[in-house]
């Protein structure tokens, strides 16, 4: 019975895949272009990003308050060896810390942003030592012993010495756990295989219990199954929250603002307006002969060259070359081969883009 | 971007909050400061409690005490958790140790063999005559004594274990041993990684520039040269062939002043090391290869001493027991997943279930005094009332409703479960012949409804009945065997030991009868002919044994889910086992954003009928959108049908402003008629990046900079 399933599950997978392939092939008639949406001033936009109103914040709410009933549970699986993996549709930032700053009261809860580029590992493990040693100074309460016996200072310590201190026995366990939240396990920080390996070592200590989110539909693909098993002992929990992913999301780029026109002219104004002016009348040439020529894919070089000769722009071609690598260096010009084999130079700006320019460096 | 430019809605983002945010990590709270406060503490983050949750002093005290009753049932069943899973985490290693011994113990033989061999040189560890270049014998001088460990499992995550055995194994017997995983032999760190791996652990120091002669120099010390020196690698399959090879060449060069052996673990085939290594360094070893025991053989053994066995009285209902077998047979195949798995199991049990923690006195008591004992101190009456409100309880619901007729129904479970447990092992010892595996045993044997169909005497197939049948064609010997074992096994259930008595003795009868016999015709007859007398004779001793079987299968193979009180000890909810274990993002996420007023609970979506309406999680809309491109999505099209989803809507809803069913709505589409251009757009963009987060959508490139890319195909 169960195999049947299986295999309709499979066949109903790639079926849909195929469908879709299939739906993409008659849609690709649709050669609308996204200039063609009256995009609103990139500036616009952002405010506007920031001031969208949550919907059904009272059921946002609502939710959030709902797991709070669950919180002496999650706290038993963590006691018992197991970390906790949050995921679902949402951001979760704040459950988790609200779970940490209410559920985990007696214990030192470290916090790591996974969402941000900027996360160090190494300084991660450094702080997670020194937290535990802070913690084992305080309930050993005898100074005296405090020293770590002719150890080096955690920070010129080896992430491996880091973690076989992390990893010690010092005390009960039970005793002296400090808990690490990280939200975004899967983000774009913490993504690569070597920081996964090394954040399922400090997974697996014996003096960390790990509570984290993702996001990725992809994220399982992270971790292979000694990891998922013995080094972060996953336990899943299902917890939606839809709630906006507003910090998460914050360095993503919007997509109606970064290729619209007036973002790209403007850009290519200014980098023009740094240019000698018969290095801007060749670029007005060739945006010239763009606009007049639609549908060609490129003006051929030596076509430019004599142009630019009849109008005393450039006197030899290898001048006109420099011009051409400044061009192409501020992505201002590419090539582009013909069918007959010719290379083609052509302006990669859409047709209102390219008069905005031609407007704005004749002024 | 700032973070000024967040919006103050839900959570409040106070600068200090932001500036939060945007660190990479930080200590949220340190524990040694707010020891005293347990429990009470209401913290800066009970934003979330519901404005209507205003509560009074009363209540306030009201929650404290049951907090603190929380507080300490919660314990309990923490201790109670830890006693029992310490119990089966014990027996689990004891058994997988005893399982491998006899290989560790081959393997430490042959590493003292090989050791004492290398010692016994500078000359050459066997000269081959018939090789014609010196520069072979050389080869051979320098050769790494290498045993292969074949583990015979696909996924290496179960070896891991088995080698830190052997490892404690071989240090107990003197050797110095190190073992190196596939991440010591990555290309990035090259040889480098290994040798200060090997120095940590042999010399307990980490140096920065790590030298094989500072090895060669630890070795020569007095203390240390009298023992072999092992290398273990497991997870041969993953090494970077460069770098072993480099290292097994830089081994060779040593291996005169540091008589190092290798062990290599090898999943399935011993080829591996002929795939992944050059053939000068394969020259360099000198393999000798070794065999674990199957996957298999090792759960059945752990199935064994954890379920049937039963000396934790913690079970699992028959539903758990077969996801648990499909979980190993089709999912994974893994030990350690499935031991995961039964801990989850454990954990769920005893965090759900109010009386779990009793376990820990069953455990204890054999006669139950104390049990009683334990009840009254720490049984609450709700709970001792939740006892009588169990499921399996109605049957048996004559008796008072007090600690003793708990305490005694708890005491019959676990006498029950003992002869259960015993008839099962009889069972799988009769099923041994037919190759029946002590996992398929148990889900039958734990199956309720195939146990009122035997009883009715119409179950006809199964592994129990082939057991059964297996009896009844077994040849004396193997039979006298059996019951032999089934002596053994049924010590404590006397009616069933003497029939088995009784059976052997008649067996023993038969037996002498026919060696008389034969004696009386030895001059007769041949050796061939008494051979035939013994196979001819015995079939109603078979018949017997066959009908014993049947006896006690139905007399005390009871399964627990047929029992009262059984929910105390027993966990039978897999749906939560299945959704701890095995999390899918890809199709749960999806769900999610498909059905979101499944999980909001609103009121303004429910009514939708899978159609998309305004009032929609904007996300939601658009994944619901997406639904109907292929598999790439043209962006303008995809943004005109957004906002047309709020256009159209407002129409719909201008139309139908009279009737008083819309009036809620009315609100939500004059809104939704004002937004402007400006808003429409931002909410795209913000929709576009969730779904970037959750990688539902692949963004454009630069060569089709007007689509993004569907990742997901349905559920």
């Amino acid at each position: 019975m169960e195999t049947n399933d299986c295999d309709g599950e499979e066949f109903g997978f790639s079926r849909n895949y195929f469908l879709a392939k299939e739906l993409g092939g008659s849609a690709k008639k649709s050669t609308r272009k996204l200039s063609d949406i009256d995009l609103v001033d990139e500036q616009d936009l952002r405010a506007a990003v920031c001031s969208i109103e949550t919907k059904h914040e009272k059921e946002i709410m609502a939710l959030l308050h709902s797991y709070k009933s669950l919180y002496s549970k999650w706290v038993f699986q963590l006691r018992c060896g197991f970390g906790l993996l949050m995921y679902g549709f949402g951001s979760k930032k704040a459950l988790l810390e609200d779970f940490a700053s209410t559920a985990l009261t007696e214990y030192t809860v470290l916090v790591v942003n996974g969402y941000l580029q900027s996360v160090n590992i190494k300084q991660v493990g450094l702080a997670l030592a020194e937290a535990l040693w802070d913690l084992i100074k305080t309930k050993r309460r005898t100074p005296s012993k405090s020293q770590p016996k002719d150890q080096l200072p955690f920070n010129s310590r080896s992430i491996d010495d880091l973690l076989a201190f992390l990893d010690g026995k010092h005390m009960e366990e039970d005793d002296c756990i400090i808990y690490v939240v990280i939200h975004n396990i899967d983000g774009p920080g913490l993504r690569d295989s070597e920081t996964q390996q090394y954040l399922a070592r400090i997974a697996s200590c014996s003096h960390i219990r790990v509570i984290a989110s993702i996001d990725h539909v992809n994220a399982p693909l992270l971790w292979d199954m000694k990891m998922v098993h013995t080094q972060f002992n996953w336990w899943w929990h299902h917890v939606p929250m839809f709630a906006s992913y507003k910090i998460e999301g914050m360095f993503f780029p919007l997509i109606l603002a970064h290729s619209g026109t007036s973002q790209s002219a403007k850009t290519a104004a200014l980098v023009l307006q740094s240019l000698t002016p018969n290095a801007q009348s060749v670029f007005k040439v060739l945006a010239e002969y763009q606009l007049s020529h639609p549908d060609e894919e490129g003006m051929v070089l030596s076509n430019l060259y004599t142009i630019c000769r009849e109008r005393f722009l450039v006197s030899s071609q290898v001048t006109l070359n420099s011009h051409l690598t400044e061009f192409k260096d501020h992505e201002l010009v590419k090539t582009r081969r013909h069918s007959d084999g010719q290379d083609g130079l052509y302006i990669p700006l859409n047709k209102e883009a390219l008069e905005k320019v031609l407007l704005d460096i004749g002024q | 971007m700032a973070a000024s430019e967040i919006p103050n809605t839900s959570p409040p983002l106070t600068p200090e909050n932001a500036e939060k945010n945007l660190q990479p990590f930080f200590v949220l709270r340190t524990g040694k400061s707010d020891r005293k406060s347990t429990g009470k503490t209401r913290t800066k983050s009970d934003i979330f409690q519901l404005p209507s949750t205003c509560k009074s002093e009363k209540m306030e005290r009201k929650r404290a005490d049951e907090e603190h009753d929380d507080n300490k049932f919660q314990r309990l069943h923490m201790e109670a958790f830890a006693f029992v899973w310490s119990k089966i985490e014990s027996a689990v290693k004891d058994i997988l140790r005893k399982i491998s011994t006899r290989v560790f113990d081959d393997i430490n033989g042959w590493v003292q063999e090989s050791f004492n061999e290398i010692r016994s040189c500078g000359t050459p560890v066997f000269v081959d005559a018939t090789r014609f270049h010196p520069i072979v014998t050389e080869t051979i001088k320098k050769q790494l004594f290498t045993g292969l460990v074949c583990t015979k499992n696909i996924e290496h995550v179960d070896d891991i274990l088995t080698f830190e055995e052997l490892s404690l194994h071989l240090k107990s017997h003197g050797c110095h041993v190190a073992n190196l995983s596939f991440l010591d032999f990555s290309a990035k760190n090259g040889i480098g990684g290994c040798l200060r791996s090997l120095l940590r652990q042999f010399l307990a120091v980490t140096i920065d520039a790590a030298d094989i002669s500072i090895l060669a120099s630890w070795f020569s010390e007095e203390r240390n040269n009298d023992n072999p020196v092992v290398i273990i690698i497991d997870g041969l399959e993953r090494c970077c062939g460069s770098v072993l090879s480099d290292f097994v060449l830089m081994l060779s060069e040593w291996a005169i002043k540091i008589p190092i052996i290798l062990i290599m673990g090898v999943a399935t085939t011993l080829d591996t090391p002929r795939n992944i290594l050059p053939s000068n360094a394969l020259q360099k070893l000198r393999l000798f290869k070794f065999m674990l025991e199957s996957p298999a053989e090792r759960m059945d053994a752990i199935v064994e001493a954890v379920f049937v066995k039963q000396r934790f009285f913690f079970s699992v209902g028959h539903k758990v027991a077969i996801f648990l077998r499909n979980y190993f047979l089709r999912q994974d195949g893994t030990l350690t997943a499935f031991i995961r798995a039964l801990k989850i199991a454990c954990v769920e049990h005893f965090s759900e279930e109010p009386l779990s923690y009793v376990i820990n006195a069953l455990l204890a008591e054999e006669d139950g005094q104390g049990l009683w004992h334990v009840q009254d101190a720490s049984l609450p009456k709700s709970v001792l009332k939740y006892a009588f409100t169990l499921p399996s309880y109605d049957r048996t619901k004559r008796f008072k409703e007090s600690v003793e007729t708990l305490a005694h129904g708890l005491l019959e479970l676990k006498r029950s479960q003992i002869s259960w447990s015993k008839v099962t092992l009889c069972l799988y010892e009769a099923g041994k012949y037919h190759k029946i595996s002590m996992l398929d045993l148990l889900c039958e044997a734990l199956d309720p409804s195939s146990y009122t169909s035997r009883a009715d005497g119409h179950h006809k197939n199964g592994f129990i009945y082939q057991a059964v049948c297996k009896v009844r064609d077994l040849p004396a010997a193997s039979l006298c065997r059996l019951l032999e074992k089934w002596e053994r096994l049924t010590l404590d259930i006397n009616e069933i030991h003497d029939k088995v008595k009784e059976l052997q003795s008649l067996m023993n009868f038969e037996s002498r009868k026919c060696l008389n016999h034969d004696l009386m015709n030895i001059s007769k007859k041949n050796a061939s002919r008494r051979h035939l007398n013994i196979e001819s004779d015995p079939k109603p001793l078979n018949e017997r044994s066959a009908e014993l079987m049947e006896c006690m299968i139905r007399d005390y193979m009871l399964p627990i889910e047929c029992l009262p009180f059984h929910e105390i000890v027993c966990f039978k909810n897999v749906e939560k086992l299945r959704s701890a274990l095995i999390g899918d993002p890809r199709r749960i996420i999806q769900v999610d954003l498909l059905e979101s007023y499944k999980f909001l609970h609103c009121s303004c979506c429910r009514l939708s009928n899978n159609m998309i309406v305004p009032s929609m999680h904007d996300t939601s809309i658009m994944y619901t959108l997406a639904q109907e491109h292929g598999d790439l999505i043209n962006l303008h099209d995809w943004y005109q049908s957004f906002k047309a989803t709020f256009q159209n809507s407002a129409r719909k809803i201008h139309k139908l402003r009279q009737s008083p069913l819309t009036k809620k709505r009315k609100d939500i589409t004059d809104e939704s008629q004002s937004k402007s251009e400006v808003s429409l757009q931002a909410r795209f963009c913000k929709a576009v990046i969730e779904l970037q987060i959750t990688g539902l959508l692949r963004m454009p490139t630069k060569r089709r900079p007007d689509y993004v890319q569907r990742v997901a195909f349905g559920l």
